[in-house]
């Protein structure tokens, strides 16, 4: 493909994408948060569905040599990296895709949270010019490297090419254990459910954070104040 | 039209954006926002800077600035797309946090998303939507991170609500 052709077809791709959340209120932060927080698992089983049809189709492609998988190494400043993000995206109540998608809606505070993302980015590259690690893609190996706090690099594929069995079947095994984490989600949902008939009405058309008994007052307090943030 | 009267089940729409996430990958590779923002600053930086930008080794040597970077595309379509859902559907208006609070969450939240993405060289997408799927090392790193960090943020979010 060209470097037009893939930017186009991204394009293409990231409206779809905008659209879809636009219209479904679907947000990472509250995947994570809201689950956390008020225990309600909205956003979190549509990460888990998401999660478990790309790791079947990624692996099922990786196993026949499709596809193109990201390859850089990882180390500590993977783990590092996203917990300073995981911190900043529940503070923003936006997370990348989030911002994008209430920037479209007219948030102002989801354009400021871009506008410093974009600035903790520039600032970072400033440091990064001093210290120099994380490695630059360059002069990644792809094995490990502990004077760099780095692990190397694996995937599906070369899973498969250190053991002989096909990426598919790793792939499936993870889709199985994202399943049972979703059908756990859903089964507390139940039980949740049933203590609540046991002892009031089901209000129709209420939605889990705010029909929760234990936690609604707090939810309600919470999504209302976080009404105008960018990630709400 | 319906599509744009009602709330979309957020499974319909994640596992519809999974399918199409599935042809990206195979075509320039999987779904990702921290690239593109990242490629969006330093083109930026170099309009803003000029010649004193070429004197950051980052940019030089782990980021070189190329407006025909496809990631940069994506962002580009999510806003978009979010506008004209928006628009349609009559949900577009211009809103802003009202408390100082919000603006100094909005701002440190930023920050950390900015440096956290640079420092691991992935965002929340790529590790849930690209490196976990795709069975890297680097994706169970991460979730491990944002988890942790999700539960920190969750507990400062807690505590000022509180306040």
């Amino acid at each position: 493909m060209t470097p037009i052709a893939e930017c186009v077809a991204a394009f293409i791709f990231g409206t779809t994408v905008g659209l879809l959340v636009q219209r479904s209120r679907y947000c990472n932060v509250a995947a994570l948060r809201d689950a956390m927080l008020f225990k309600t698992y909205r956003n979190t089983k549509a990460m888990l569905v998401a999660m478990i049809i790309m790791t079947v189709g990624f692996t099922a492609f990786i196993t026949i040599g499709a596809g193109k998988p990201m390859r850089f190494d990882v180390g500590l400043n993977t783990f590092i990296g996203l917990f300073l993000f995981g911190i900043g995206m529940v503070l923003a109540g936006a997370c990348t895709v989030s911002t994008w998608v209430k920037a479209g809606e007219g948030n102002i505070g989801a354009w400021w949270a871009l506008l410093f993302t974009f600035v903790g980015m520039f600032l970072f590259s400033l440091l990064w010019s001093f210290v120099y690690w994380p490695p630059a893609p360059e002069t990644m190996t792809g094995n490990p490297n502990l004077a760099g706090l780095q692990l190397g690099f694996a995937n599906a594929a070369t899973l498969q090419s250190k053991t002989g069995i096909p990426a598919i079947a790793f792939g499936l095994i993870q889709a199985l254990v994202l399943a049972a984490i979703y059908r756990a989600i859903v089964r507390r949902e139940r039980r949740r459910a049933d203590a609540r008939a046991a002892v009031e009405p089901m209000e129709s058309g209420a939605c889990d954070a705010w029909a929760d008994p234990t936690g609604g007052a707090a939810a309600q307090g919470a999504l209302a104040s976080a009404a105008d943030s960018p990630g709400a | 039209m319906e599509f744009f009267q009602k709330t979309l089940d957020p499974i319909i729409a994640l596992a519809a954006i999974a399918v199409l996430d599935i042809f990206l990958f195979l075509t320039v590779g999987a779904w990702t926002v921290g690239g593109g923002e990242t490629m969006m600053t330093g083109l930026a930086a170099k309009f803003v800077m000029g010649d004193a930008f070429n004197r950051i080794p980052f940019w030089k040597l782990a980021f070189p600035p190329d407006p025909y970077y496809w990631k940069i595309y994506i962002s580009l379509g999510m806003v978009f797309g979010a506008f004209v859902g928006a628009m349609l559907s009559k949900e577009f208006y211009w809103r802003m946090p009202h408390r100082v609070t919000e603006w100094v969450m909005i701002t440190i939240g930023g920050l950390l998303m900015g440096i956290g993405i640079r420092l691991a060289f992935v965002c929340n997408v790529s590790t849930f939507f690209g490196l976990t799927p795709e069975m890297n090392l680097g994706g169970y790193l991460a979730v491990s991170g944002i988890l942790a960090g999700a539960w920190v943020g969750t507990w400062i979010y807690k505590k000022t609500l509180e306040d």
